[in-house]
């Protein structure tokens, strides 16, 4: 049964199905992509499940001629790595989906359309094992996250979802220039078209410098745009603010994560030379990322702006992990990804739980939040520690993790990250203290009885991921284990063949 | 001679169906849907003449029309684009009071000329052909007789057409007389083995100008904005993809086939006309709020991009004309589906094509919009569309041939991102702003529906499911 193509399309063959539905009855289509999202959720468990069974590097392989003239096939496979964050995607877009159940009310059809649209190309993203059908979904994913941001999304919206669109667009565009330059230097050397576009052909073979140092720097710009990498996340903040909350969520979650899982499925593996002529500036922009993302985030404002200057910031992280190429570092780095996918994800649900009440963000006009809404308070209180990286929940062993790893490549660059994990602590524990500690603010209690606690559908949305942070917290080899060969693959793969 | 006659079916059976189409507007005039179903029954039947002949090409005329592969998929070509157009263009046109038999006769006519350019292997063969393209062109960008603007276009469009003909064919006797042959293998012989001469050098010049004029290169664009806004709406549909693509045949086998032997001399030209072609034509297309004139100056940039692939050819890649070939199927498609969808938005006279009318149109007729979008998309080269590949496989052509032609390569998809910008903002309007007042009025009869489902069929099959397309291209060069 070919799975992986199952979980893939299950999104938009249900997206196609709910264009049929009446729009006279948004129940109707809620619950049907809620239905539809909790499907391909299953389905990837079923595959978590079976992956243990199979054997090779990537399980469940498929592969079909596509399009043969050019040796394109769909490929598709999935390992350690790549079937953590697709459940890591599906339990997103189920959550994502419900919480947007109460927010969005305006053209819901085709708010659950694209979000489900959304969903495949992401899906696909995470399984390609071929570069032209990589290729393919990564743009298929700004389309649909280009309409949330631009339908649903606040009163700058147009601005922000054009900037997203551009940026991305920039790094891809040059990314596709790459991946044909690597595919017709497979066909010059080999004479033929069959495996140019093949992940697993490819790898290894690209012997010729000057394309090992331009593809790696094609490739990187674009996934350090995704990721997003200081210098190149300013269309991150527009982003997030303006985009509705489940878009935020999904953004955090899942987009950022597609641009370091191209580092360590791609780029690397393929430019393993270019990846260490420009690691020593991958990880100066990564501290700078880590560093910069925290003292921003200090001084904002706005509770959203907060947190996705923290996803700079942790996201920083990830790249450091990935360019140690140790195996603490890219284990710390893959776990890193993973646990900002759960905490950051509920942070933005949790921000917007308090903006459908209080239609405001603005940190100032809150105060004694936890007065009014004491379980509200408390699982911000619990997401925002993770955050932090208290021992005992998620957020802690991937960055440890990390730092371990930048301790073993370069311990300067490790104590300068270390001292951010106490700026993390400074900016949300003082966001924390402003928004719900003291006295009630004459903004909330201008609300009065609009200011509610959260409801049981707004608590199923935020309790797997909180369980699964406690869990991941307290045994993070539950996760590391699973990936463990993928990390060994990638370790083998990252050796550069010069210098070393 | 009976041989001579089935290779030359095709071409008979338009000129017969443009003949037909007049005689019936004369039997049964002011009747709309007679001329436009005998075109259409002209070109079903040379459609199948074409696919009939199929892969085996036989030489007429003395072998100077050559049938085959490459003609078949040219004629092929020409058939959608015109019978796309057929489609849209009559309620358009019935709601000015303008005739529809002449549109379908005059296209017929072209669709000769685009044949007859595509079986060419002589400089005189392929200039006849280029004229009867074009002339028609002429004739159409001042259909609306009535309208200054539409009479301002067709007037700079003969007069800069003429004008870049009758240098393309001084540069074309002076080849002829450098060469000492006619023939387009021939003269590619000659250069291969003799010197270079003044006379040559003249020769290229004047071609490399004249054919700039024809595809609308910068800076020879200027005739293009003009021309295109003053045309009824339809019409500037096929104005922006017949004459182009028929332009782009001319190049292959003027400039890859005759002139290859002096790639060296006219590739440094083509790299410099073409990054400045896809360059200024979207930088001024972000600058427009008609959508129409933006269409006008983002076919300009389609068409740099275009060029790429015969940079590409000139460098040696076959991929280059190959690219350049699934470009101009892909092209037609999504172009003429943009155009219908402006048709579609102009029901009655005056309708005008503002950014701003375009607001909310997603809300009020989403299925119109969501045909849009797809036009759109794959206008800027969003996978899965026809656009992404198309730019894909001329890109892959031009990394191949390497050196200027792989600086060319990156040109093109910066300026993509350009261009998406202004595709992406009609998209905004149509979904992200609120509808204007009053709403813009959608006309959607069943011809004019059809048009723009094959259009969109075409735009999503060539993405999709490209093979079938990239072995005709294939095929139609092997020979």
């Amino acid at each position: 049964m070919p799975i992986l193509s199952l979980i893939i399309f299950a999104p938009l063959l249900g997206a196609l199905g709910i264009a049929f539905l009446p729009s006279s009855r948004p129940s109707l289509v809620r619950f049907a992509a809620l239905g539809i999202s909790l499907i391909t959720f299953a389905l990837s468990l079923g595959m978590l499940l079976g992956i243990r069974g199979q054997s090779g590097e990537f399980a469940f392989s498929e592969q079909l001629s596509w399009i043969p003239s050019f040796g394109i096939t769909y490929h598709l496979g999935v390992d350690g790595l790549s079937s953590a964050l697709v459940v890591l995607t599906t339990l997103l877009s189920w959550i994502c989906i419900l919480a947007s159940f109460g927010p969005i009310q305006t053209r819901v059809k085709e708010y659950f359309i694209s979000f489900l649209i959304l969903e495949t190309g992401m899906l696909g993203v995470f399984l390609s094992l071929d570069l032209f059908l990589f290729y393919i979904f990564w743009e298929i994913v700004l389309v649909p996250m280009y309409l949330i941001i631009g339908i649903w999304g606040g009163a700058d919206r147009i601005y922000a979802t054009i900037k997203f669109v551009l940026y991305t667009l920039v790094g891809s565009l040059l990314m596709l220039v790459a991946i044909l330059a690597t595919a017709f230097s497979h066909q010059a050397a080999t004479g033929s078209w069959t495996g140019a576009f093949d992940l697993l052909a490819l790898r290894g073979t690209i012997t010729d410098p000057t394309l090992q140092i331009l593809g790696f720097a094609a490739f990187a710009l674009a996934f350090a745009i995704k990721v997003p990498m200081f210098p190149f996340h300013t269309w991150l903040p527009d982003a997030h603010v303006q985009a509705p909350t489940a878009g935020s969520v999904i953004l955090a979650g899942v987009l950022l994560k597609l641009g370091g899982y191209g580092f360590i499925r791609f780029a690397i593996p393929l430019f393993p030379d270019g990846a260490h002529l420009f690691a020593p500036l991958m990880i100066a922009l990564s501290v700078i990322a880590i560093i910069y993302g925290a003292l921003v985030a200090i001084v904002q404002t706005d509770l959203k702006k907060l947190i996705a200057y923290s996803s700079v910031s942790h996201m920083g992280f990830v790249t450091l992990g990935i360019f140690t190429f140790n195996q603490q570092g890219v284990d710390g780095a893959i776990l890193q990804m993973l646990n900002h996918g759960l905490i950051t994800s509920g942070l933005f649900l949790l921000v917007g739980i308090g903006y459908e009440r209080t239609h405001d963000r603005e940190i100032a006009k809150m105060g004694g939040w936890a007065v009014r809404t004491p379980v509200y308070a408390a699982l911000f209180g619990f997401f925002l520690f993770a955050s932090v990286g208290l021992p005992g929940l998620s957020g802690f062993a991937g960055e440890f993790l990390v730092l371990l790893g930048a301790f073993i490549a370069n311990p300067m660059v490790a104590g300068a990250s270390t001292l951010v994990m106490i700026l993390a602590a400074v900016y949300l524990l003082y966001m924390y203290q402003r928004v719900f500690t003291g006295p009630l603010s004459p903004f909330l209690k201008g609300l009065g009885a609009k200011l509610t606690d959260v409801t049981p559908t707004e608590i199923l949305t935020l309790a797997p991921l909180a369980t699964l942070i406690v869990i991941f917290g307290v045994m993070p080899t539950l996760l590391t284990s699973s990936f463990a060969k993928s990390v060994e693959t990638f370790l083998m793969s990252a050796i550069s063949t010069v210098g070393q | 001679m009976s041989n001579e006659l089935l290779t030359l079916a095709p071409l008979i059976t338009v000129i017969v169906g443009a003949i037909a189409v007049l005689i019936s507007d004369m039997v049964t005039p002011n009747r709309n849907h007679a001329p436009v179903a005998v075109a259409l029954a002209a070109l079903g039947a040379t459609a199948a003449l074409l696919i009939s002949q199929g892969g085996s090409s036989a030489s007429a005329l003395g072998g100077s029309y050559v049938a085959g592969p490459f003609v078949a998929y040219l004629g092929l070509l020409g058939i959608s684009i015109v019978a796309i157009t057929l489609l849209i263009a009559p309620a358009y046109l019935a709601a000015r009071n303008y005739p529809t038999a002449e549109l379908a006769a005059i296209l017929l006519f072209a669709l000769a000329g685009a044949i007859i350019l595509g079986a060419a292997t002589d400089l005189v063969t392929l200039f006849v052909g280029l004229e009867l393209m074009v002339i028609p062109g002429y004739v159409l960008a001042g259909y609306a007789k009535r309208d200054p603007l539409s009479t301002e276009g067709a007037v700079k469009y003969f007069l800069l057409g003429s004008f870049s003909s009758a240098i393309l064919l001084f540069g074309i006797v002076v080849l002829w007389g450098a060469a000492g042959t006619a023939s387009l293998n021939g003269i590619a012989t000659a250069l291969a083995s003799g010197n270079a001469s003044a006379g040559l050098a003249v020769a290229l010049a004047l071609i490399t100008t004249g054919s700039a004029f024809k595809i609308a290169a910068v800076p020879f664009h200027y005739w293009t904005p003009d021309a295109y806004q003053g045309s009824p709406t339809p019409i500037t549909g096929y104005l922006s993809v017949g004459p182009k693509v028929g332009a782009f045949v001319l190049l292959i086998k003027l400039f890859v086939i005759a002139l290859a032997p002096l790639a060296a001399l006219w590739i440094p030209v083509m790299v410099v006309l073409a990054a400045a072609t896809m360059t200024l034509g979207n930088l001024v297309a972000l600058t427009q709020s008609n959508v129409k004139r933006m269409l006008a100056y983002s076919s300009i940039a389609h068409t740099g991009y275009l060029m790429v692939g015969i940079v590409a050819a000139g460098a040696g890649e076959a991929a280059g004309v190959a690219g350049v070939l699934f470009y101009a199927a892909a092209y037609a498609f999504m172009n003429l589906g943009a155009f219908a969808f402006l048709t579609a938005l102009q029901d009655r006279p005056g309708a005008t094509t503002q950014l701003s009318d375009l607001a909310g149109l997603g809300r009020k007729h989403p299925r119109m919009a969501i045909l849009a979008a797809i036009f759109l998309l794959s206008l800027t080269g969003i996978p899965p569309t026809a656009g992404f590949f198309a730019k894909t496989y001329v890109i892959l052509a031009a990394v191949q041939a390497g050196g200027p032609a792989t600086i060319l390569a990156v040109i093109a998809v910066l300026n993509a991102a350009i261009a998406a910008f202004y595709y992406l903002r009609v998209i905004v309007y149509l979904f992200m702003r609120d509808p204007a007042e009053p709403a813009v009025q959608v006309a959607e009869g069943p011809m004019l529906r059809a048009g723009l489902l094959i259009a969109a069929i075409g735009t999503v099959a060539l993405g999709l499911a490209p093979t079938p397309i990239i072995e005709a291209v294939i095929q139609a060069l092997a020979t």
